[in-house]
């Protein structure tokens, strides 16, 4: 078999969770009522118009510029005509000739490694409804909810070589989109959903293949089952000396495989043309730069700056990057520079996700400050307290607003590391225990750790564990 | 011009009886060398930004219509939706 | 003289000082309709209502209250002007059962004054059409000549002013739709500028070139309900931001000093010698009046239909695409398969002329023609437009014939598209270029039939081509708009 090379790229549509619809003010909101969420203009009722939500600009922009994008402060709408019977005025008001976004790029982590992934445009649309489909019943029922929803349509250029590298796009534009706030990211809700372009050529081939075109692929661990099932049929059918047809294909995630929808000779007509209902848009350069600046840094920024500044795991790193919250409280403890980032993602990773995964709170609503789980980390690096007594303090300073070297004082967990007191210690307790010192010279290693907990037990658990060890084997090898 | 009836009707999701066929045709083809007559202006469209839309602010509006308002007038209705015949997937 | 024969203006003094009451008014009109309507055929739908909503206006007036001029007016509205609970039909099958939840932004004004709505006006069905004949219901007739078309597409608007069948009415205008019929029918009829009428329920056509407009006996008449129905709407992306002034209120007659632009591309060959003879005599009683008359040219005016009905057929191919049988309105009875469901629905649902507009429409945005035409039509709107704005520099209206001929006989133009869509040729060139113009009558055929003159004004020059308008109306003593022979 010849050496293949898949080339992948991704339609994302995105819901944008704005508070009205994008062309009239019903209320965007998921699970309610069918039907209950519609008015004249979303359903495309006679002479009707619609009028453009800003927000759904504002909302575009940001992400254009979390994606490096060139933005079109002045841009269109335009008229995609087909006939659904979700889609009530039979067009769907989208963007074509001129997006709100152009030519950007994305840069995603994949295997420790960054990969830059180009984004041909961002553009702004409105979603159809639904089609309820009952075995009962010989039609179809249609609820026009969804009608309206905002949507974003993010298209990337073909740069996506592997399923892991399309996963790692899908999920670092959905942490985007979920700092940003603009998208609630919800895939069992449909709120993001993508169409896969893929195709296969031979390694070092500078040509591209010809492509299919794959709906229906409503989460990231679907696309990535998708392109693996779609590379694999198309480099079979060219082992075998066939050619790939142009296709529009189902994926159909329960059986794993996709299925032709049409092919490239019925390819629809869509007709688009300006939509007469809508001025231009006009977004003033002063707007843009402000909606720039208010963007804080991104998860995929972080991510590269945990890996490569901090020597974080890309595991580790992409758990605090990709989490608001834990981010801010890293980000916020590294500043202050008095600990390890590594003990400070520990902590975050362990102690803090688990109390608030058992309580439900987010890191903001403990107690939890920067300045105090610096001061306890710093506590544990120096050795003055230990792990144990570490966890203890832990559990006071989440709950409420006490400086940690307080608490360390009030319950005495000061460790003793005074080196001439422990080996004094030491002294006592291996010549009270000189069975034990026989048993460790004829080779058995474990009374070492008996030995140093009877230093502990002397010193009444005050002891620097770590010190006691250390001088107790100097003296044992002595 | 002879325009691609059958194709352009599809794409209307209109019928065109065979018996109204001639004369349909004759008529489009008319039609169509009428407007054809158009002079080449070397040009570009451009936006207006002249004219900039007035955008909406985002704010909801709750229950402005009733669901039995909105469906008042769809000629079949059925558990609160309307009714299409089976759409295949 | 009764009181369907008067003016707007004159009723609306006499109501205002107890002269008349707003049910006497009404129950004059209501008995005018009883009278002419089977001859004239102006209606679709007709309100049972009126004399309540009459009763109101004048109780209202009774109990002090201070109200509009133009309370317990009768006003007719074109069937495409969406009425919250009066069926809007379009002249169409496709809707003839449809009852809007909601009413249009221009209904607002219209039922806050205290107008009484007397029904809803037949039309071509969805505004396609010059005769008012591809109505689905019934042909409306001209009460001038009933054998002949009202003109179209708003026919019932304006044959019911010149039948006193209503006092006031709407109509709209996409290619002509008001200004030809008014000038058939011998009333006045004004298509604002682009912009200035919300078209927020105005059953779209096409949308870049629709606008809901007044007709009425006379300039004055036409000038107070613009008034009314004109203003921003937030619900209408198009309608234009700005300050509105009361054009009833700066109606003045003078033509001293007005400068005259007559375009020589619209007296060419295709226009009856008997409407030159007639736009010629008024632009001479204008100059002998004061005003000053400039030849101009306007060179683009020969590709104005080819533009039009590209760019409106278009429009109105994805304009009624919603008509398919699923939200509201006609689905046919047997089908098999939603395609096929689609496709009985709109063949049995839209009439032949509608269907040739929709497949000319489709066919131009197809791919692999979009360049061809609605590109390249578009981009000939835009030299139409610089065109009008150039002679704008040294004009203050531009004067041509509405139609190129007095009403045709009906079933006349009916079999040939092309000659229909010929009716048009004077007044496309406006909605093209965005522009206002006002249509008043302007002498009769050989026949007796009644022609008009079109005064076309720079955009938003509404009160400068109403008081040109105006001034003629008063140098040839008046309009009589009403039918006499009826």
């Amino acid at each position: 078999m010849k050496d293949y090379e898949i080339v992948v790229g991704l339609e994302v549509h995105a819901e944008l969770n704005t508070k009205s619809k994008i062309y009239c003010n019903c209320r965007n909101a998921f699970g309610l009522e069918v039907n209950t969420q519609v008015c004249p203009v979303c359903m495309g009722m006679p002479g009707t118009l619609p009028t453009l939500n800003e927000k759904v600009v504002e909302y575009a922009i940001k992400m254009g510029h979390a994606m490096h994008c060139q933005i079109n402060g002045v841009c269109k709408q335009d008229r995609k005509n087909y006939f659904y019977p979700d889609l009530p005025k039979a067009y769907q008001i989208s963007q074509a000739e001129v997006p709100l976004c152009g030519k950007g790029y994305l840069d995603v982590m994949v295997d420790g490694q960054m990969k830059r992934i180009g984004v041909t445009r961002i553009h702004i649309e409105e979603d159809a409804g639904k089609l309820l489909h009952d075995e009962s019943f010989s039609g179809s029922l249609v609820d026009l909810n969804r009608c309206g929803v905002p949507l974003i349509e993010i298209v990337s250029e073909p740069d996506i070589r592997s399923s892991a590298e399309a996963k790692a796009y899908l999920e670092t534009i959905k942490s985007i989109l979920q700092y940003l706030n603009i998208s609630d990211c919800k895939m069992q809700e449909g709120s993001i959903r993508c169409d896969v372009n893929v195709s296969v050529r031979e390694k070092g081939a500078t040509e591209f293949g010809t492509r299919c075109e794959m709906k229906n692929v409503n989460s990231f661990s679907a696309a990535v089952r998708g392109i693996e099932y779609e590379a694999k049929r198309q480099i079979e059918i060219l082992e075998a000396g066939g050619t790939i047809a142009q296709e529009t294909r189902r994926w159909d995630d329960v059986k794993g495989m996709s299925i032709v929808m049409r092919s490239k000779e019925d390819a629809q007509d869509y007709r688009y043309f300006p939509e007469p209902d809508l001025l231009t848009i006009v977004v003033p350069e002063e707007k843009i730069q402000a909606l720039k600046e208010s963007i804080p840094e991104l998860p995929n920024v972080k991510l590269q700056r945990y890996v490569f500044d901090f020597g974080l795991s890309q595991t580790d790193a992409t758990l605090i990057a990709e989490d608001i919250s834990r981010s801010k409280m890293f980000d916020a403890c590294v500043a202050l520079g008095t600990c390890k980032p590594k003990s400070i993602s520990n902590w975050i990773l362990a102690d803090i996700a688990k109390y608030t995964n058992e309580t439900g709170k987010s890191i903001e609503e403990t107690a939890l400050t920067p300045e105090h789980l610096t001061s306890l980390i710093e506590q544990v690096e120096k050795g003055v307290i230990s792990n144990a007594s570490a966890k203890k303090v832990f559990a006071v300073i989440v709950k409420e607003d006490k400086d940690p070297l307080a608490i360390i004082e009030e319950k005495g967990m000061k460790q003793n590391s005074d080196t001439g007191f422990l080996e004094q210690l030491a002294k006592d307790v291996l010549a009270q225990n000189e069975k034990s010192v026989t048993d460790y010279k004829n080779g058995k290693t474990n009374a070492l750790g008996y030995l140093v907990g009877q230093c502990m037990k002397a010193s009444k658990g005050k002891a620097n564990p770590g010190i006691v060890k250390e001088i107790v084997t100097k003296m044992l090898n002595a | 011009m002879k325009i691609d009836i059958a194709h352009i009707a599809k794409l209307s999701r209109l019928h065109i009886e065979p018996e109204k066929m001639d004369k349909f045709e004759k008529d489009m083809a008319a039609i169509v060398d009428m407007v054809d007559r158009l002079p080449d202006v070397e040009d570009e469209l451009t936006l207006d930004a002249e004219h900039p839309m007035k955008l909406r602010e985002d704010v909801a509006v709750e229950h402005k219509f009733r669901r039995e308002e909105m469906l008042a007038n769809a000629p079949v209705v059925q558990s609160g939706c309307l009714v299409v015949p089976k759409t295949v997937e | 003289m009764k009181l369907y024969e008067k003016n707007a203006a004159e009723l609306s003094a006499m109501l205002q000082k107890k002269e008349c009451s707003a049910v006497e008014l009404t129950q004059d009109v209501l008995e005018r309709i009883e009278e002419k309507e089977s001859a004239v055929g102006a209606y679709v739908t007709r309100c049972e209502d009126c004399l309540d909503r009459a009763k109101a206006v004048d109780d209202a007036r009774a109990a002090g209250k201070e109200l509009h001029p133009l309370a317990g007016i009768p006003i007719g509205i074109k069937d495409n002007i969406s009425t919250k609970g009066i069926r809007t039909t379009c002249s169409s099958k496709m809707l003839g059962n449809y009852v809007p939840p909601f009413d249009a932004t221009v209904m607002q004004p219209v039922r806050e004054a205290g107008m009484v709505i007397t029904g809803k006006m037949n039309m071509d069905e969805f505004a396609m059409g010059s005769s008012t004949e591809t109505s689905y219901f019934h042909t409306t007739h001209n009460p001038h000549n009933l054998e002949c078309v009202p003109g179209g597409s708003s026919g019932g608007s304006a044959a019911a002013v010149a039948a006193g069948e209503a006092i006031l009415t709407l109509g709209s205008d996409t290619g002509g739709s008001i200004r030809q019929p008014a000038s058939l029918c011998g009333v006045v009829g004004l298509k604002p500028t682009y912009g200035s009428v919300s078209r927020y329920g105005l059953v779209a056509f096409a949308s870049s070139l629709d606008q809901i407009g007044p007709f009425g006996k006379s300039v004055k008449d036409v000038a107070l309900l613009q008034s009314l129905i004109q203003g921003h709407d937030n619900m209408d992306a198009t309608s234009a931001y700005r300050t509105y002034t009361n054009l009833y209120d700066n109606l003045n007659g003078n033509v001293q000093g007005l400068r005259i632009g007559v375009p020589k591309e619209y007296f060419g060959e295709g226009i009856d010698a008997e409407v030159k003879t007639a736009v010629h005599a008024a632009i001479q009683l204008l100059e002998q009046n004061g005003a000053t008359v400039k030849e101009i040219s306007l060179p683009s005016t020969e590709y104005a239909i080819n533009t039009y009905y590209i760019i409106a057929s278009a429009e109105a191919s994805s304009n009624l695409a919603r008509f398919d049988g699923v939200k509201y309105g006609f689905r046919a009875e047997n089908y098999d398969g939603l395609t096929d469901m689609y496709e009985k629905t709109r063949s049995e649902g839209f009439g032949d002329e509608v269907k040739r507009r929709i497949m000319l429409g489709t066919f131009v945005l197809s791919s692999g023609f979009y360049d061809a035409y609605y590109k390249k039509a578009k981009l000939v709107q835009r030299r139409i437009g610089q065109e009008f704005a150039a002679a704008f520099q040294d004009c203050d209206v531009i004067l041509t014939p509405t139609a190129p001929s007095a009403a045709f006989k009906i079933g006349e133009n009916i079999g040939d598209p092309l000659k229909m869509y010929y009716s048009d040729v004077c007044t496309v060139t406006v909605n093209i270029a965005g522009l206002p113009a006002v249509s008043v009558p302007c002498g009769k055929s050989a026949s007796g039939l009644p022609l008009g003159m079109q005064l076309i004004g720079n955009k938003f020059a509404e009160q400068t081509i109403l008081n040109a308008a105006y001034g003629y109306e008063q140098l040839v003593g008046g309009f009589h708009a009403i039918a006499e022979t009826l």
